[in-house]
């Protein structure tokens, strides 16, 4: 017990630590290029926040990054390298706006449900689709996840330039969505909305789902060991689909949330990479539901206070770029570092597997 | 009176180019004449080493052990006696908590592998690491490669030394031939080059002839004996006390983390050497009674092939029926099909032609998962990889082939977690593996118990079928036994068992009867009472027994 309390205390002065570092290394930029670094970050700091207002839309931009990180977090679980979240959203975001601008005389009770429904499963079946290959032929997720993505933004591009392009708009948007789909605002003067709980809601059921149910279970052991889990007959190409079902399904839901909540039209290329934060976040978060919900709302203050500090100071919303590059840098030395300890664990010598623990981090670079 | 200071001086000049002359022969000859030099008697020694891991396991407590330059030396003892870790601490790979190391007398702190390396040690994994798709010369020179105006890998003086190393100490293998070829004999050899070429002067193998046919411990052997003459020191680990007595000169026996003693070999035999690894003494044998007669097939194959990954023939009408009662041994040198065999009948390949039958139930269409609720149960060749998941706990591990049952799941998919922990803290104590709860992850249990968590879960309920393969590979005689017990105690509830071992004095003691597998057929099948060593070795190679 205090072994893992010791271990769980490590982790988070490690993301302390990376944290801290990026602010200085942001610090340095700011210092080498003649801008007041401090009062910068005070700037940011408030506008992230500093007032009631500025929380709400720290909240507001955390939102779709809790959710794609959460459904990064669950594909990562199972081993998979899912980086395709980014089109599940756009899909999804279209999907959730086709469904909200076509039966604008149903009543909201039943067309908010229904265009979640349809941003999830229409994110979850463009999941599902390197999933099978995966699964079935071994197709390697990272390459047909990545150029999913592409094929996402420019299908969805394509669709609101020329079948559901609105007369009269010079941008590349859907009509807007019934006024009853769309998701409540909670406080004045900010667009936070309802989908903020459920950004939540799955935090709360990707946690139960990975701790307390048989898929989790079998999302981790194929995550950990796929060739024991293929001798002790878990199906794991249905494990995989599975997953890559689920991890579409909550980034097209992060996708309709945005239209639902936000844009309340679908806006071609409107993301500029939620669905890739997610990966950051899920990184940072160390897989773990609540490490990367804490790491999407600051990623969120980032994003928020960013745009305000370019307005009041002589420094570019691109130190938030910066920081995050810097973060993802820290973040993957750690990766590379804990993956060649456990590779040299694994591989080590001996019948005494307990020997290979303790291999120092330092050791692994050289 | 002029001269006479002369001469004395004269006599003194002389007696000091004398003195001189003297010292200089003195130093040529102990510079150059080795047996003149007085050798560092002991080539590597330490005192009061000491590590516990995290979880409070004290892996090595105060060890004092030491080893003569040019002497090959056993390093004997159970699973978790802390063989591996004392040869970690060696080559730089795991830090001690305290004690000192000293190298031909000198205290060292061994901070990394490459400092190991530095000084003269090399290490000869279980596991080797080589890469595939390099030739031999490669594999050996990797890291360490020589160069030529100190930017371009010489690769014709790379592979003139590896040549020359090999032939001077009878490693015969091929330097241009790429690695992912050779048999894994050759590529042992080719781990003990790359120590060699490296200018080790102390070798460590750890258990190095668990992978050999006899054979080729054979010339392993040779090669270690050449090394030892050439003044290299040799640490041998092992389990296989007929090899400390057939190879070593003297043996340091280790149990639970601290050093029972060093022995001389000559001054010992293989039962005293046992009884002080497990600290009691073990009958050298598990007897077995016969099995009842029955006559339930449990599971039968029929006409059964199958191609291996690469599209060969691996297995060729295979007919083998398993009665309830009764263990059919499996021999043969590995490769020969006993692989496939397994899954075959696991499930993890589908046979080309032929059916298998467990029960009355034909299990061709069946999945892996059904095939485990219906009763069949596997201990895999390979258990860290295919029978467990060493990232993951105790709990996790035992649960893996029932947990969707309704004993541990209820209704939504939830698990009873609760329940399963319970579960797992019986089996637990009903094996008594060696742990303080069930949420350890199972990377930081020894060999044995790590054995003994997939026998729990495999027995957990009783059987069918069980097949068991090589389940005593890596461990040490205690768990060996243990083993065999379970086994023996699965047959006489009525399982068919199906033991596929290279251990040929296991197949002897254990099985009712014995097939020889030799390229992917049965070519022999021998009774309890008619099978020998020899018969069996004869089938094995592929000559039929006169």
């Amino acid at each position: 017990m205090r072994q893992e309390l010791i271990e769980q205390l490590g982790n988070i002065a490690k993301i302390i630590l990376t944290l801290a570092a990026a602010l200085l290394l942001g610090a340095v930029i700011m210092w080498a290029t003649g801008q007041d670094a401090l009062n910068a970050y005070q700037v940011l700091w408030d506008s992230a926040v500093g007032n009631q207002r500025n929380i709400a839309n720290t909240l507001l931009a955390a939102t779709p990054i809790i959710m794609t990180g959460m459904a990064t977090l669950i594909a990562f679980r199972a081993g998979i390298f899912n980086i395709g979240v980014e089109g599940s959203l756009y899909v999804g975001a279209f999907a959730a706006a086709y469904v909200g601008f076509t039966f604008v005389t149903a009543p909201g009770w039943i067309l908010i449900p229904a265009c979640l429904l349809a941003g999830g499963l229409v994110g979850g079946l463009w999941g599902f689709i390197p999933g099978v290959l995966k699964a079935r032929l071994r197709v390697d997720e990272v390459v047909t996840t990545l150029l999913l993505n592409y094929v996402a933004i420019l299908l969805t591009s394509y669709l609101v330039t020329g079948p559901f392009l609105v007369p009269g708009m010079a941008n590349a948007m859907s009509a807007e969505i019934a006024e009853q789909a769309q998701l409540p605002r909670l406080i004045e003067r900010s667009q936070l909305n309802a989908g903020f709980f459920i950004a939540l809601a799955s935090v709360v059921w990707v946690g139960f789902t990975i701790r307390r149910l048989t898929l989790g279970y079998e999302i981790r052991t194929v995550g950990s060991n796929p060739v024991f889990a293929r001798w002790s007959g878990i199906p794991v190409g249905r494990v995989i689909m599975q997953v890559m079902f689920i991890s579409g399904f909550i980034g097209g839901i992060a996708g309709a949330v945005q239209v639902m909540g936000v844009n309340y039209r679908f806006i071609g290329g409107f993301s500029r990479g939620l669905g890739f934060d997610g990966i950051t976040v899920a990184l940072l978060g160390r897989n773990t539901p609540i490490g990367t919900m804490l790491a999407a709302l600051f990623f969120g203050g980032l994003r928020n206070g960013g745009s305000t500090m370019e307005m009041f100071t002589q420094v570019p919303r691109d130190l938030v770029d910066i920081l995050q590059a810097v973060i993802i840098l820290f973040v993957a030395i750690d990766l590379t570092l804990t993956w060649t300890r456990l590779r040299r664990r694994s591989s080590g010598p001996g019948s005494d597997a307990k020997a290979q623990v303790e291999a120092q981090p330092a050791e692994a670079t050289s | 009176m002029h001269q006479a200071p002369t001469r004395h001086h004269d006599v003194h000049l002389w007696a000091d180019r004398c003195v001189g002359l003297l010292a200089c022969a003195i130093l040529y000859g102990y510079l150059t004449v080795p047996d003149f030099r007085p050798q560092p008697m002991t080539h590597l020694r330490t005192e009061n080493l000491t590590k516990t891991f995290p979880g409070g396991v004290i892996a090595n407590n105060r060890v004092d052990f030491a080893v003569e330059t040019g002497e090959i030396h056993a390093l004997v003892g159970e699973n978790g006696a802390g063989k591996s870790t004392l040869m970690n601490m060696l080559y730089g790979l795991v830090k001690p908590d305290s004690g000192h190391i000293f190298y031909n007398e000198a205290p060292v702190t061994i901070s990394t592998p490459q400092k190991a390396i530095s000084m003269g040690i090399g290490m000869v994994h279980q596991h080797f690491q080589l890469v595939p798709s390099l030739t031999v010369a490669e594999n050996v020179a990797l890291g360490y490669e020589k160069k030529r105006g100190g930017l371009f890998v010489d690769r014709q003086n790379t592979a003139a030394v590896v040549r020359q190393l090999s032939q001077e100490y009878g490693l015969q293998v091929d330097p241009s031939e790429r690695l992912g070829g050779l048999s894994v004999g050759e590529q042992q050899r080719v781990e003990i080059l790359k120590v060699l070429y490296r200018e080790a002067q102390l070798l460590i193998l750890d258990e190095p002839s668990a992978v050999l046919t006899p054979q080729e411990v054979e010339d392993l052997f040779e090669v270690l004996r050449r090394l030892a003459a050439s003044g290299r020191t040799v640490i041998f680990i092992t389990h296989k006390l007929n090899e400390v007595m057939a190879l070593c000169q003297r043996a340091t026996v280790l149990r639970g983390g601290e050093v029972v003693g060093t022995v001389d070999v000559a001054d010992t035999n293989t039962e005293q050497l046992a009884e002080m690894m497990v600290g009691r003494s073990i009958e050298r044998v598990t007897t077995t009674a016969d099995a009842k007669p029955q006559t339930e097939a449990k599971l039968i194959l029929r006409e059964v092939s199958a191609t291996d990954d690469q599209q060969l023939p691996a297995l060729v009408d295979i007919n083998l029926t398993l009665y309830s009662g009764e263990i059919v041994g499996v021999a043969g040198v590995e490769g020969n099909g006993q692989s496939e065999l397994i899954q075959v009948i696991a499930g993890l390949r589908q046979p080309t032609s032929g059916d298998v039958v467990m029960g009355l139930q034909r299990l061709n269409d069946l999945s892996r998962r059904e095939r485990r609720l219906q009763g069949l149960s596997l201990i895999p060749e390979d258990r860290n990889e295919q029978g467990l998941s060493k990232d993951m706990a105790i709990w996790e591990n035992v649960v893996v082939t029932r947990y969707n049952t309704d004993e541990f799941t209820g209704q939504g998919g939830v698990m009873h977690i609760g329940k399963v922990k319970q579960f797992a803290q019986g089996l637990i104590e009903l094996f008594s593996v060696r742990t303080p709860n069930s949420n350890v992850q199972v990377r930081n249990l020894s060999g044995g118990n790590a054995q003994k968590v997939v026998i729990a879960r495999e027995t957990a309920q009783q059987p069918n079928v069980f097949i068991a393969a090589q389940p005593t590979r890596g461990l040490d005689v205690g768990a060996a036994q243990f083993v065999h017990e379970k086994l023996l105690e699965i047959r006489e509830k009525g399982a068919g068992v199906l033991l596929i071992s290279a251990d040929l004095d296991e197949l002897l003691a254990l099985a009712d009867r014995i097939v020889v597998m030799y390229e992917g057929r049965i070519v022999g099948r021998l009774a309890r009472g008619e099978a020998t060593r020899e018969k069996l070795g004869l089938l094995m190679t592929g000559s039929s027994p006169s």
